[in-house]
């Protein structure tokens, strides 16, 4: 018995690591080239826009797979099939661990100075609720319903994504919301904040407000906003990044937290109220 | 607990092609010579590796693997700690922006599969999730530029 299982699967451990190597020898492409390409910087208006190669990394990344350039180059398609796909979603996770370590040796010799200001730190959590003020009247008078209950709850990572799929379920209005806000912080996150990581120097909020600002999201957005806000205010790099991961912890700590208690009651709360002011159209058909 | 010789097998099997992905990465980008930073590889990998065996180990906490990783580094990087010096000495090798490009390489290649699911999605959803972004990051930025400047630090 054992045997026969031993054998049906070493087809697919060959299978496996073929696609293993497509995998790694396509990443390994992307990475050096991007990396010899290296980081372009150039100004627009009172800004500054930061392209670092971790941008143009995750470009090329998504245009090769099949259903981008994949679909129009039948070559493609061989080397970077949706087996692959899947595959690359574990490596992210994993890929993601040195980077974290990296951000913990930036804040350990900083550690004093970032206790100094953890009232800051705690108070800018909330901050991240402002956004269902902006969002969830912007989604109303676009006519959403319930759904815009999830789509505005919070950034929509991983942890909100659970809270309201247990809540509602993941395939109710609120379920179609938070996986809209979802997938599109997960194909246009980083570049995104990559983007506005660098430019958010020129509003005047001091860069390390906007460093704290950076830790909002998945470990990936937070790289890519400051990285590039580092990179637009170079003699302030260290501190930006400590105060990144640190707030990148925290939320770690507090967002699935913030979520239920603060989050969800707030949107709620103001769906109620704003609803009827900024959806005429079905008035009273709940 | 819920460890298994396995799964840590693969797990380390897949932070060490990472770490070499890292390594050649950053020979190209930041002219960093493969050999001398090894020792600092080999460091940020054993914390990788502790960081997943933590997380798998208390699955209840819902504390990422990435910030447990985070966290040991901080601890063994805080300047009254003695394995500070050498620690850092070691890690500063491994050049931060280093490690971001093959993350977001496969981060790319990872939403392949969401491209169907986004071409569905009504252009409000993409106008609604912009603002999510701008005001979750201005709200809190804003936040903590009053903050500090109340605390007098900035």
């Amino acid at each position: 018995m054992a045997k026969n299982k031993e054998k049906q699967k070493e087809p697919e451990r060959g299978n496996d690591f073929n696609s293993f190597l497509k995998l790694f020898i396509s990443v390994f492409i992307i990475v050096v080239a991007t990396e010899i390409f290296g980081t372009k910087t150039f100004k627009i208006g009172p800004g500054q826009v930061v392209l670092l190669p971790m941008l143009f990394a995750v470009i090329i990344g998504m245009l090769i797979t099949p259903d981008l350039l994949g679909s129009k180059i039948k070559a493609l398609k061989k080397v970077i099939s949706m087996q692959e796909v899947e595959k690359a979603g574990t490596y992210v996770m994993i890929a993601l661990l040195p980077l974290g370590v990296k951000y913990g040796t930036l804040v350990g010799p900083n550690i004093v100075e970032v206790v100094k200001a953890g009232p800051a730190f705690l108070l800018q959590e909330l901050g991240n609720l402002g956004t269902i003020f902006i969002a969830l009247p912007l989604a109303l008078l676009l006519g959403m319903k319930r759904e815009a209950v999830g789509a505005t709850a919070s950034i929509a990572r991983e942890p909100t994504l659970g809270v309201i799929g247990e809540k509602y379920g993941i395939s109710s209005p609120e379920g179609t919301g938070v996986l809209g806000t979802y997938l599109m912080g997960t194909v246009f996150g980083t570049i995104f904040f990559g983007l506005l990581g660098g430019y958010a120097a020129a509003t005047g909020l001091h860069p390390l407000a906007l460093a704290m600002a950076s830790g909002m999201g998945s470990g990936s957005m937070m790289a890519a906003a400051s990285g590039a806000l580092a990179e637009a205010v170079p003699a302030m790099k260290d501190e930006i990044l400590a105060y990144a991961a640190t707030s990148n912890m925290l939320t770690g700590v507090t967002g699935l937290y913030s979520v239920i208690f603060l989050g969800l009651p707030l949107v709620n709360f103001l769906y109620d109220k704003l609803s009827p002011i900024l959806s005429k159209k079905d008035r009273g058909d709940q | 607990m819920s460890l298994n010789f396995d799964r840590s097998l693969e797990y380390l099997k897949m932070l060490i092609v990472v770490g070499v992905l890292v390594l050649i990465g950053q020979r190209f980008g930041y002219g960093i010579a493969i050999m001398p930073a090894l020792p600092g590889m080999i460091i940020v990998i054993l914390i990788s590796f502790l960081a997943l065996t933590i997380k798998d180990s208390f699955p209840n906490l819902k504390f990422p693997a990435f910030a447990w990783a985070s966290l040991t580094a901080l601890i063994l990087s805080m300047p009254f700690m003695p394995t500070a010096d050498l620690f850092l000495k070691y890690t500063n090798e491994v050049n931060f922006l280093g490690t971001t490009t093959p993350i977001l390489a496969f981060a790319g290649i990872s939403v392949g599969n969401k491209i169907e699911k986004l071409k569905k999605l009504s252009w409000k959803v993409f106008i609604v999730a912009i603002a999510v972004f701008i005001g979750t990051y201005f709200g809190s930025a804003i936040v903590a530029h009053i903050v500090l400047k109340l605390q007098g630090i900035i």
